[in-house]
């Protein structure tokens, strides 16, 4: 484990690593990595579009400093608001994971 | 629940909040004049949380959050269902104890299931990565922050840097880099990596909602004299703090292998105005004297033990609580080596991938027998102190 470049006291000792950057789950290792790729990716259009609702929202009130949108706090209805959207989001782009098929490539119609 | 708005800060706070308030913009002063100054800092306060040093890494955690309630509400749904139908088609018997190693071996390759375990665990290692990348970037200011607050009270810090570390402790639960023992930065990175954690199984936690429940509930002895109290495997200190502020005339202890956990434990306490003592030492070796605390308990600990540690832990618990004291240690049910399938695919699930190294020797015990067969009476019909976990209301025999 990376420890700060100083020499001050930092209390720590060895861990013993886990093992989970090992683990391959969907059959090929690379579709595993294309799967985190995509939450990844998503972690980091989320933070992009909560920025995008502060930088507005700091704007619509008249405040431009860079400062102003780090320390910008929503309104309550506001932040009703971006929680639904977070979650409306989540759906739109995680969801489809919890499709239940299960039917092999080759299989026939149960009815026609 | 908590409310958003209070979530992210609303200026509703307290007295005590405000306190709080004062005190870290004060320790961050000094920080600023110490030391380099993280961009974004300081952000404010979120009544008993410090809000994260930037927008972007407070948004990726809140993106971890959302992620584990529909993880947790949807698709995990839709792997148990492919669970059942697994067990159907292979013709298993849904109330039939498994082992944990049958369960593994039988899912192993059902894509629904292990599109789920995959997303969760690129969530989770999203969760630390972020925080880590950024408490190691700014590492000078951070490392500043807790010197500032090491040798200042309220409450006091101990410290042993040549205390033999435990193999078993070393661990990365939880799959945090470093664990517990092994990144200076173990505190920041465990408190704010965990909020999400409660949301899908307990509910909010930010401002220490179920630690604070959880003291509450922490029965008194008998005779209702509470003067001292052992948290044991203290974590951050939630629940250490919680039970100083329960009982602000005590003298509390929070103990906890780590020494970056302590550490961050005793900053955000004093932070709080909250004078709890912290101390790196060992469950199974506190150091205090015999019969010294009314009350002993740990919040959450025994499923990171071995089975032998937990032993050890309670011969030490018996050691230091008086005649008519009470242990309570709160941790999940155990259930044994088998249980039905969808018990145990969960349960085994938590253990490989979440690495909770220990946990399944922790099930293999009947930890309330071994409570019981050391000294202590149990308490019928005890409340629980975190609902839905294990009841164990255990009073030193005298």
């Amino acid at each position: 484990m990376a420890t700060p470049k100083s020499d001050r006291p930092t209390y720590t000792s060895e861990a013993i690593p886990s093992d989970v950057t090992a683990g391959a789950f969907l059959g090929n290792p690379v579709l595993d990595n294309v799967v985190s790729c995509m939450v990844a990716m998503n972690a980091e259009l989320w933070a992009t579009k909560r920025r995008m609702k502060v930088l507005e929202a700091v704007l619509a009130n008249a405040g431009i400093a860079d400062g102003k949108i780090e320390k910008y706090v929503p309104t309550a209805q506001q932040a009703a608001e971006w929680i639904a959207d977070r979650d409306r989001f989540i759906e739109l782009v995680i969801g489809p994971l919890a499709n239940q098929g299960y039917k092999p490539f080759s299989s026939d119609f149960d009815k026609r | 629940m908590i409310a958003r708005r209070q979530f992210l800060g609303a200026a509703t706070a307290s007295v005590v909040l405000a306190r709080a308030s004062a005190a870290h913009a004060a320790v961050t002063q000094t920080v600023a004049g110490a030391g380099g100054l993280a961009p974004g800092l300081p952000r404010g306060v979120d009544g008993r949380l410090a809000r994260l040093a930037t927008l972007d890494l407070e948004s990726l955690q809140d993106f971890t959050l959302g992620f584990r309630l529909l993880n947790g509400n949807v698709i995990r749904k839709a792997s148990m269902d492919a669970f059942d139908r697994l067990l159907e088609r292979e013709g298993i018997d849904p109330t039939t104890p498994m082992t944990a190693q049958a369960v593994a071996a039988l899912t192993d390759k059902d894509p629904a299931i292990t599109i789920t375990a995959r997303t969760w665990l690129a969530n989770q290692q999203i969760t630390w990565k972020t925080l880590r990348d950024h408490f190691h970037q700014y590492s000078d200011h951070y490392l500043t922050e807790m010197e500032s607050a090491d040798n200042t009270g309220p409450g006091t810090l101990e410290l042993a840097p040549t205390m033999k570390i435990p193999d078993y402790t070393r661990h990365e639960i939880h799959i945090q880099p470093g664990g517990y023992v092994g990144d200076p930065f173990a505190g920041y990175i465990y408190h704010y990596g965990t909020n999400s954690f409660y949301i899908a199984v307990i509910g909010h936690n930010e401002q220490d909602q179920v630690h604070k429940g959880s003291a509450q509930r922490l029965p008194l002895p008998a005779d209702g004299k509470v003067r001292r109290i052992l948290d044991m495997g203290c974590g951050v200190g939630q629940m250490t703090v919680a039970l100083k502020e329960r009982f602000p005339d005590a003298e509390v202890w929070g103990i906890d292998v780590g020494g970056p956990m302590v550490r961050y434990s005793h900053m955000r306490a004093r932070r709080l105005g909250v004078g709890a003592n912290f101390a790196q030492r060992l469950a199974e070796d506190t150091k205090f004297p015999d019969n010294y605390f009314d009350i002993v308990t740990s919040y959450i600990m025994h499923h990171e033990l071995t089975a032998d540690a937990t032993r050890n832990v309670i011969n030490e618990a018996r050691r230091v609580t008086r005649p008519g004291g009470v242990y309570y240690p709160i941790d999940f049910n155990t259930g044994g080596t088998a249980a039905p399938p969808r018990a145990m695919f969960g349960r085994w699930w938590d253990h490989r991938w979440n690495n909770e190294v220990w946990s399944l020797e922790y099930h293999g015990l009947n930890f309330t027998d071994e409570i019981a067969a050391r000294g202590f009476s149990m308490v019928k019909n005890a409340v629980a102190a975190l609902p839905g976990f294990g009841v164990r209301h255990a009073i030193k025999q005298a």
